[in-house]
């Protein structure tokens, strides 16, 4: 008899620490607070990136007086750190982590006529916050591949005008964007699932958010494609990333 | 005969199994066919068919259009605009806000009322059930309409009167938003970013020239030019202002424009008797310009 | 006094049909060029015109795009094509009068031809000289290669900016909705409709002929979808030919029509015409040859009847009556400074035909027409009444084996019969038959 109540025991316990961990493991709880962090490097000498005449509107010109902006294909910082580089897992993510969206919204500036940050990365169905910082009128003109699931569209932002709020539906890595009224503008939304991170002038990123596991990370930027790896995270032991994109 | 029986029986299993994935495979296809060539199109009371509209394409529209309809017919190469590609289901007279699809009203008022400067024609000596079938066939050729359903028509209040006051407001308008950028501050299409624009497939493209032109490819009616900058011509680089402009300010910037033109029209003559001059991009705006 | 004999007829008749039939005129490659259309946007199956191409003619070869003057075209772009149909004929002719070892004109045989032939050359050029002034060109040539003109016009399209005005000027094709110079038959004794240029036996009106090209000024209008459209032409009754034959002598042409849109049937079309006038019945002489602007002792005559068009989905129906009267002077080739025989009376017959087309797709089109005339009075009492009554058949099919926007081809078989009762050399009725098979150039 006491065995088997014994036994009840332990069975119920059992089980109910299977119904915990299988809850835990359909929402982000603390234990997820897993990250990838890493740098991305350039190997070779990067291409010169060119002066832009911005000419055509003296709005922009006046905005980089003295100091004229420059193309933005390939942005490498001191140490040979690659910049703008999207981090993102592309294989490995529990689909209920792959479909949570964060609440906040990306935000897409047009400042000194140029898009900041020039690649941005957001979620599938994420917000994005798109502003007009300059005394000039902009048109943003999201450009997504054709059959890609997400429709571009075109709309016109004065100075002044109200935010424009702008949602993708599926994964896209990345979404063109141009101004037609100032053609030297482009700029980057790459729309992916989970969490992401966008290098910065050091090269360095970190990926937050990311719950235990084996993942295969994909690093994407604009001039030279993308790279995989596999990073395991653990708890308390944060996955590494690093990635060297040759210069042709 | 035993002994043979086994190959009887391969070749009978064989037969089964390229007749089980032929017809699988012929169902996959013929499932989604079957939801295409389904297309219909609805226009006031008409209703038309895409399978009624697949010959008439083959006679009228495969020439330019393409016997895929991605705008890449036999006398593509020759024509400029080129033809559109529908299977992208991006249309630039629309009464729906950009990025959606268009009504098939709008459709059908494109195909019957022609494109004006290009190689589009008007189709309207057609029998109404033609043009019908035809636009159920041009919409069958992009996925998107059957995924998705087109935009909310915009709401268009009616015409005001033209008076001085809307002028000089459309042209504060006109002003403000920075039309003159691309257009050119007498709509001459010399603005300038004009000479680098390029649409949406990287193809130069020039904006309308208010000056030389009387008709609008999207129609001629002034709700056709209240569409048009209120819509955006999704594809091109001329995007919607819906955000920027109120009702009135957008029946302001019509009257503004229709001075611009070469007709002779109501706001045109209130225009010279004010004897307004074109705008002035480096003038500051003034009290009642900013908003 | 018969100025054409019985045999005479004969003789021409068998003339006319081994140098080829008629040539039918326009089918213009040069529009699918100039707008990137195929053929097949404008015609049925072509040269037949279908609603779209109709309009498009009758908007003076126009999109009404504000692209149609010929600066928009490339400058190396010439509006000009070429058609000419090499084929296999065989013609029959039942009853030809033939010299004999006994004399001249003693035999009657039943004469077979058929070979190899060329069909007449037309060289077509056609457009817009500006926005709004169209025009249309064409020096044909017959299989031998002598050249006249067959059309010559210039139109001034559009007036004060309406499709209700349009005047037209030089050597046109009358403006019959089921015409003839876009005929979809090309035998000898098929590619024409014998209501377009039926003169009784031993008639001599030589210019009553709807089908010939004349020359004039036409008016035109036409509602802006084209479903209605009327003209008014007056025209010297030269029967289209140079130098003032007939002097003095003018004849009119109205038309008038209404088509209805019946949804998924097609468009149809309903009209009526009337083709009168008066004409020479002789013409003065120098030398025993006829001077040129000589024509004298005008009579008149007339012709008028209604059409249809009916469609029904792929199959349709050109449908087409004329009632017609000669003056008596004309129906017994009686100079007007004559005496007319005891008893003459104005010639006068009701005819009809029925053409039905299966276009199965624009590639692809089967041809039938019947037609009939029949003589209601004969200008002579002694006549008997079927005297030049008239049946006709013809079965053709037209295949294209490709359809674009350059040139154009057709293979095309057909045979075709006419009877003409009492016409034959010995009275009976003369039956010919044509059998043919051409291919149709287009460039």
């Amino acid at each position: 008899m006491k065995s088997g109540y014994k036994f009840a025991v332990t069975l119920s316990m059992l089980s109910l620490l299977a119904l915990v961990m299988l809850h835990s493991g359909q929402t982000v709880s603390a234990a997820a607070e897993g990250k990838i962090t890493g740098t991305v490097k350039l190997e070779g000498t990067p291409p010169h990136q060119r002066p832009i005449d911005m000419s055509k509107d003296p709005v922009c010109v006046k905005a980089h007086e003295g100091n004229p902006a420059h193309t933005e294909t390939v942005v490498v910082g001191s140490g040979g750190g690659l910049a703008n580089v999207v981090i993102y897992l592309s294989e490995g993510l529990p689909p209920a982590v792959a479909s949570q969206v964060p609440s906040q919204p990306v935000t897409y500036d047009q400042k000194g006529c140029m898009y900041t940050p020039h690649v941005a990365a957001v979620d599938v169905d994420q917000h994005m916050k798109i502003t007009n910082s300059d005394p000039t009128t902009h048109n943003i003109h999201p450009l997504p591949q054709p059959g890609s699931g997400n429709i571009g569209w075109n709309k016109s932002q004065p100075p002044g005008a109200p935010p424009i709020d702008a949602v993708w539906k599926t994964q896209e890595v990345s979404i063109n964007v141009k101004c037609n009224i100032h053609p030297w503008m482009h700029g980057y939304m790459a729309v992916v699932k989970g969490p992401y991170a966008v290098s910065d002038d050091s090269g360095s990123f970190t990926v937050e958010n990311v719950p235990p596991g084996s993942y295969t990370v994909t690093a994407w930027q604009e001039t030279y494609g993308t790279q995989t790896q596999k990073v395991t995270v653990a708890a308390g032991k944060p996955g590494t990333a690093s990635f060297t994109f040759k210069a042709k | 005969m035993r002994k043979q029986s086994w190959k009887w029986s391969l070749f009978l299993g064989a037969a089964v199994f390229f007749a089980l994935s032929a017809a699988s495979w012929s169902q996959v296809t013929e499932e989604q066919e079957k939801q295409e060539m389904g297309m219909q199109s609805h226009i006031g009371k008409l209703m038309g068919h895409a399978s009624a509209g697949e010959p008439l394409y083959r006679r009228f529209c495969v020439g330019c259009h393409g016997p895929i309809g991605d705008g890449e017919g036999e006398n593509a190469q020759w024509i400029d605009p080129k033809p559109r590609n529908f299977t992208l289901g991006v249309y630039k007279c629309r009464s729906t806000p950009t990025g959606t699809l268009p009504l098939d009203d709008d459709l059908f008022n494109t195909i019957t009322r022609g494109i004006v400067h290009s190689n589009m024609p008007r189709w309207q000596p057609l029998p109404d059930q033609n043009r019908a079938d035809l636009i159920a066939y041009v919409k069958h050729f992009s996925p998107r309409f059957v995924k998705e359903k087109p935009g909310a028509p915009i709401q268009i209040p009616p015409e005001p009167e033209v008076t001085p006051e809307r002028i000089k407001a459309g042209q504060a308008v006109f002003k403000r938003v920075e039309c003159w950028k691309c257009h050119g501050v007498e709509g001459r299409a010399n603005g300038p970013s004009a000479e680098t624009l390029t649409d949406d497939q990287n193809r130069p493209i020039k904006p309308f020239n208010f000056h030389d032109t009387t008709r609008f490819k999207c129609g001629s009616t002034d709700q056709d030019l209240y569409k048009i900058f209120m819509t955006g011509l999704d594809g091109t680089p001329m995007p919607s202002f819906a955000d920027n402009l109120k009702p009135e300010e957008a029946w302001d910037l019509v009257f503004y424009l229709r001075t611009l033109q070469p007709m002779e029209t109501k706001a045109k003559e209130i225009a010279k008797k004010l004897g307004l001059k074109p705008v002035n991009p480096n003038e500051p705006a003034t009290q009642t310009e900013s908003k | 006094m018969a100025c054409f004999s019985r045999s005479r007829l004969v003789g021409m008749l068998l003339l006319f049909l081994l140098f080829g039939a008629l040539k039918p005129a326009t089918a213009i490659p040069a529009f699918a060029r100039k707008y990137g259309l195929p053929c097949s946007a404008c015609h049925e199956a072509w040269p037949k015109l279908n609603v779209f191409g109709q309009t498009f003619k009758d908007n003076g070869f126009q999109l009404m795009n504000d692209r149609d003057s010929p600066i928009w075209q490339n400058p190396a772009y010439w509006p000009i094509t070429l058609r000419v149909t090499p084929n296999w004929h065989r013609e029959l002719v039942n009853k030809v009068l033939v010299d004999t070892g006994a004399g001249p004109n003693t035999g009657v045989i039943n004469l077979v031809a058929h070979g190899f032939d060329l069909s007449g050359l037309d060289i077509l050029t056609a457009g817009t000289l500006y926005n709004n002034i169209s025009f249309l060109l064409v020096p044909s040539a017959d299989n031998t290669g002598a050249f006249h003109f067959e059309s010559a016009w210039a139109r001034f399209d559009n007036i004060l900016k309406s499709p209700w005005l349009n005047i037209k000027g030089g050597k046109f094709e009358f403006d019959n909705v089921i015409s003839e110079k876009r005929i979809l038959n090309l035998s000898g004794n098929g590619g024409l409709y014998q209501l377009y240029h039926f003169v009784p036996p031993n008639d001599s009106n030589a210019f009553g002929q709807m089908g010939d090209n004349q020359i004039g000024l036409e008016w035109m209008g036409h509602s802006v979808n084209d479903r209605t459209r009327i003209s008014a032409a007056l025209v010297s009754s030269n029967d289209g030919e140079v130098n003032l034959p007939a002097r003095n002598a003018y004849s009119g042409f109205i038309t008038g029509s209404q088509a209805f849109d019946t949804g998924k049937f097609g468009t149809q079309r309903v009209g009526a015409y009337a083709f009168f006038g008066s004409a020479p019945t002789f013409s003065l002489t120098s030398d025993g040859v006829p001077i040129p602007g000589g024509g004298i002792g005008n009579k008149s005559f007339n012709r008028e009847g209604a059409f249809a068009l009916i469609y029904l989905k792929k199959v349709d129906f050109s449908l087409f009556f004329q009632h017609g009267s000669d003056d008596k002077y004309f129906g017994t080739s009686t100079p007007a400074n004559a005496a007319l025989p005891p008893g003459a009376r104005s010639p006068s017959w009701n005819g009809g035909f029925i053409e039905t087309h299966y276009t199965v797709n624009p590639q692809l089109v089967f041809v039938q027409r019947d037609e009939f005339v029949r003589m209601s009075q004969q200008a002579l009492p002694g006549t008997p009444s079927s005297f030049g009554n008239i049946d006709a058949y013809t079965f053709s099919f037209r295949y294209y084996p490709f359809m674009f926007s350059r040139a154009g081809f057709a293979f095309h078989p057909e045979y075709s019969l006419v009877r003409q009762q009492g016409t034959s050399p010995i009275g009976t009725s003369l039956t010919s038959s044509s059998v043919f098979m051409g291919f149709d150039f287009d460039f």
